[in-house]
Order: C-alpha cells, then sequence, then structure tokens
C-alpha cells in the first residue's frame, strides 16, 4: 500500500506538483494518467525522495529514505535509458544488485525474464529505446519487489513488448503485489489498468477505478433508429432527454438510458430498428477531465519548465 | 556503508575509463621515471633528491602532476557519470541514504588514488633498478616523507575531483577549473608578486592551495626553503583545506538539491 499525502514541488513560479494526495493499493494496477506536464514525473521523484518538495509519501508506513533494502521491496523505472553508454547490461545489474546486497544469481534471471539474456554483455550504447526500458525493467525486477513504480514504461516499446508488459503487469499486480504506472497514452491505460489516478497541472482531477471514472466524466448516450423517428424525437424531449439528430436519420439521446427509450418506444407503439448504448471512451473522458487544467495552461502564459532530466 | 562501497567498487571497475586513466597516469609517470633513471646512471650524478623525484615522477616541480590529474579525473567521473548519463536516480533509489553514498564514493575515490600512488612509486622503482642497475633508494634524505605526501597528495586530488563535480554537477566546467588554477592562475599569482609593485602578493603566495599541494611531495627538507615557503605539513593542510571548503558545501547541497 503507497499512502502519498499533500505532495507539492514549485520549480520557480510554477507549481509542478500542488497538494496531490493519493492511495495506491496492492492487487490491481493503478494507472496514472495525465497529459504530458501535468507532473507526474515530478511526483514519482517526491514520492522515493529523488526530489526534494513537501508532503510525504509512505510505503506501508515507512518513508522511501528509510528502508534499508529499497530494491528488495520497490522496483522502479524513471527513465527509459538512465546508464552509463559503455557499462555492460550486465554489469549495471550486478552494481544496483551489490547496493543492495542481491544474490549475482538474480542479474541473470532478469535478463531472461525480460528477454535481453542474448545482450547481457553488450553496452546499452547501441540499445534501442524498447531495449533500454527492458533494461530497466529488469533492474526495478532485480530485489524481487512487491511494489513496481513504472514512469511511462510503453515508450519506445513495440506492440509485442507493449503486450507483454501489459500481461506482465496484471500477472504481478494478481499475485497480491502494487503496481502503480503513469502514461499520457489514455488507451494503454484503459487495457492495462484498473485503478486511475488522474492529475492535470499538478493537482488531482479524479482517483477510482477504470469504470468509474468514464462514468463520472462523460455522459453515457443512446443511439435510435426508427421508422418513425420524427414521432420519437419530441416524445423524448417531453420526457427530459436531450436529442441530436444525425444526418442519417438516427437519433442520439442524452439524459435516458436504452431500457427507458426503448419502454416510451413501446408505449406509443413506435417501431425501433436500433437501440443502443454509446459508452464514452477512456479518450473522451479523459479530455473532459483534463479540459480544464489544459486551458489554465494555455490561458496563463507562466513559463513551463519541465522539471531537470 | 558495507552495501555503499561495494556499489562504488563494481560501478568503478565497471567502466572503461577507469582502467585507461589508472593506465595512463602508471604510464607517464614511468616514462618520467625512465628519463630520470637513464640520466642518472653514473652514481655521481646521483642524489637521494634524484632518487624522490624518479619515485614520485618529478611531482614537486611540475604545476599539475599527471597521478594528479588521473586521480583528480576518476574523482571527477565517480560522480559525473551520474549525472551526464542520469544514473543518479536509479542510484539514489537503490541507495536512499545520501550521506552514505557520498562517504562511500569518497572513500572509494580516495583509496583508489592512495593505491595509484602506491602503485606508481612501486612501478616507478623498478624503472629505476632496470635503468640505474640498482635500487633507488626509498628513505634516503626527505624521500620517505615525500613518498607518504604524495600518497595523500594523489588521494586529496581524488576528492577534489569529486567534491567539485558534486558542487557544480558539470565535468567539463571542473575539469576545466581542475586544469586552469593550477596551471595558469597559480603561476600567474606567482611570477605577478616578482613584480615590486605587487610585491604585498607574496605572502598570499605562499598559500596558493595547488602550489601548496605539490610541496607536500618536495623531495628535499621543506625547511631548507627557509621562511619564504610553508613546511610539507602546513602545505598539506593548506591544500586538504581547499578540499573540505568544496567538499563541505558540494555535501551540504546534495543532500538537499533534487537528484
Amino acid at each position: 500500500m503507497i499512502t502519498a499525502a499533500g505532495l507539492r514541488k514549485r520549480f520557480g513560479a510554477k507549481t509542478a506538483v500542488d497538494g496531490l494526495s493519493f492511495e495506491v493499493r496492492p492487487g490491481v494496477v493503478t494507472g496514472f494518467l495525465g497529459p504530458n506536464g501535468a507532473g507526474k514525473s515530478t511526483t514519482m521523484r517526491l514520492m522515493l525522495d529523488l526530489d526534494r518538495g513537501e508532503g510525504s509519501t509512505r510505503f506501508d508506513g515507512r518513508r522511501y529514505r528509510e528502508i534499508r533494502h529499497p530494491l528488495r521491496e520497490i522496483g522502479t523505472v524513471l527513465e527509459a535509458k538512465a546508464f552509463h553508454p559503455t557499462r555492460r547490461a550486465r554489469d549495471h545489474l550486478r552494481m544496483l544488485a551489490a547496493a543492495n546486497a542481491l544474490p549475482r544469481t538474480r542479474v541473470d534471471e532478469v535478463l531472461g525474464q525480460v528477454g535481453l539474456a542474448d545482450v547481457a554483455r553488450g553496452r546499452p550504447r547501441g540499445f534501442s529505446l524498447g531495449m533500454g526500458q527492458r533494461l530497466g525493467l529488469a533492474a526495478a525486477l532485480l530485489g524481487e519487489p512487491h511494489t513496481l513504480i513504472l514512469d511511462e514504461p510503453a515508450n519506445g516499446l513495440d506492440p509485442q513488448g507493449i503486450q507483454w508488459l501489459r500481461d506482465f503487469l496484471k500477472g504481478f499486480a494478481g499475485g497480491g503485489r502494487t503496481v502503480f504506472v503513469s502514461s499520457h497514452l489514455l488507451a494503454e491505460m484503459a487495457l492495462m489498468a484498473d485503478e486511475l489516478v488522474v492529475v492535470g497541472n499538478g493537482r488531482l482531477i479524479d482517483a477510482g477505478p477504470v469504470s468509474g471514472f468514464v462514468g463520472r466524466f462523460t455522459t453515457a448516450q443512446v443511439l435510435v433508429r426508427s421508422p418513425a423517428a420524427d414521432r420519437l424525437d419530441p416524445l423524448l424531449r417531453q420526457s427530459g432527454a436531450q436529442v441530436e439528430r444525425l444526418p442519417d436519420g438516427a437519433l442520439i439521446v442524452a439524459g435516458r438510458d436504452a431500457p427507458a427509450v426503448g419502454e416510451l418506444a413501446s408505449a406509443h407503439g413506435i417501431a425501433l430498428h436500433e437501440l443502443s448504448t454509446r459508452t464514452a471512451s477512456l479518450e473522451q473522458a479523459f479530455l473532459e477531465a483534463t479540459a480544464g487544467a489544459q486551458e489554465f495552461r494555455a490561458a496563463a502564459p507562466v513559463p513551463t519548465r519541465e522539471g531537470p532530466r | 556503508m558495507s552495501d555503499a562501497l561495494r556499489f562504488e567498487w563494481v560501478r568503478l571497475r565497471t567502466v572503461r575509463s577507469t582502467y585507461w586513466l589508472l593506465g595512463m597516469a602508471l604510464l607517464l609517470n614511468a616514462l618520467i621515471a625512465l628519463a630520470i633513471g637513464l640520466a642518472t646512471r653514473s652514481e655521481e650524478s646521483r642524489a637521494f633528491e634524484s632518487d624522490g623525484l624518479l619515485l614520485t615522477g618529478a611531482t614537486q616541480f611540475v604545476p599539475l602532476p599527471f597521478a594528479a590529474v588521473f586521480a583528480g579525473i576518476i574523482g571527477v567521473l565517480s560522480v559525473g557519470h551520474e549525472y551526464r548519463h542520469g544514473t543518479i536516480r536509479p542510484t539514489l533509489t537503490a541507495l536512499p541514504r545520501r550521506s552514505v553514498l557520498i562517504a562511500a564514493k569518497l572513500a572509494v575515490v580516495a583509496a583508489v588514488g592512495a593505491l595509484l600512488a602506491v602503485a606508481s612509486v612501486a612501478l616507478n622503482w623498478l624503472v629505476g633498478l632496470l635503468t640505474r642497475g640498482e635500487p633507488p633508494s626509498l628513505t634516503g634524505g626527505a624521500t620517505a616523507a615525500a613518498l607518504v605526501g604524495y600518497v595523500a597528495f594523489v588521494a586529496l586530488w581524488a576528492l577534489l575531483g569529486a567534491g567539485a563535480t558534486l558542487l557544480v554537477r558539470n565535468v567539463i566546467g571542473v575539469i576545466v577549473a581542475l586544469l586552469v588554477l593550477p596551471l595558469i592562475v597559480e603561476p600567474l599569482l606567482s611570477a605577478l608578486s616578482n613584480v615590486p609593485a605587487l610585491d604585498w602578493l607574496t605572502p598570499i603566495v605562499r598559500y596558493l592551495p595547488f602550489g601548496a599541494g605539490s610541496r607536500m611531495v618536495a623531495t628535499v627538507d621543506v625547511s631548507d626553503f627557509g621562511g619564504e615557503q610553508l613546511g610539507r605539513v602546513a602545505s598539506g593542510l593548506v591544500f586538504a583545506g581547499l578540499v573540505a571548503l568544496v567538499l563541505v558545501p558540494a555535501w551540504v547541497l546534495f543532500e538537499r538539491r533534487d537528484a
């Protein structure tokens, strides 16, 4: 269980993280969602005591810096290519293993686990972004942690790699462990995450199950096709629904669910050719939820310096 | 702490630059030993002083000795690589107690610097033996004291490199400063102090830290210099003072700054 309370970080005049509090529970994949520049990476660095700011993050009750061998409990990937370009992949992991008194055998195990066994003796200078992500993930898995914190881990992965990552994280969380993974790719989060922490402009916008987020920020619509659309339209409006007419004659109804529309039609003897619910995508929910934050940013000409990379 | 030391030791051994830098320092010092050895093959051309110069690569007379440069750069890179390649964050997620990490880095680079000095003396001794046919004396005259000073001097340079880089987090800037100050600024001040109108510089010149550092490795008894210059131990304290002056704010800032 991760508990972040009152995280706040300023870079000069810009407040990158503004009083962020949330919880990350074990057993599910928690997505950390927000547009670029929303403060996701800064938040993660604050959580790990890398950046100095206000607030505190507790991992099962302890601050990160209080954990004696953090790699054994929390695995992290913050940047895709945080390696010395000529230190061999295996040596990079051996170095981190030494830092947390982990057995050397783990190095080859994790390299195999992420599919880098063939380049164990390779130097990261020649690695693709995807290979860099895998090496970062290998480092995160080194201490067999119960918690993973990953910043945009899907960046640079090919479709197979993303599929693999998704399955891996689901399996990892399925075993009762904790996953906190950031992304600005909404489609990716929809497939990967069970819970969401949504931020915009450094502030918390929403937290909870993915389905709840979609429900809260969009109204489900009902698509109706009927030969008697002209009669149905005013009836729907009278019942309090908002109706929009598509060029092909179909009606888009908001404010009434499909059963209600069907019953209304039936009560007036109107035949329906199609009646379906259109659930808004996570994409739409996200755009609506973060629209305010983005507008604010576009309107205020403050220097939007990113955190030091 | 032992975990951090082990980390730092593996870190140092798994970059190629470490081997290049140590190798260059040993080779260049051995070449100086070769030159001195060949020049002092006849017994009458020899003094205890020449033994000391041969063993320490004439460090006393060089404003920026080879061992100091290369140990300094090893110190610079021990911190600089972490910032240049962004590994400081993975490193700190493994070792989140920052003071422990710095202490380990400083301990390892200082030890490597000291060992470099010892190894270089051993190699130069061998070169002296081969060129002259008899072993250079390690204890004659002020040689023993110069060798002790040499080991401390090279270790301090490694600490200086690491500390300065921790302070400014810019490898190029630090290397430029570590070349310009001893090679240009200090000799310039020394030269200017000889101008009558600027003779008020003279007492200051005694305390110029890099010059003081080199006097730690003086191969004659420094008290022979009279009141003009500081003695060996006092010189060592001046140079160590410079290192401390850099390290203390670097340490404090590292604790407080974003990684």
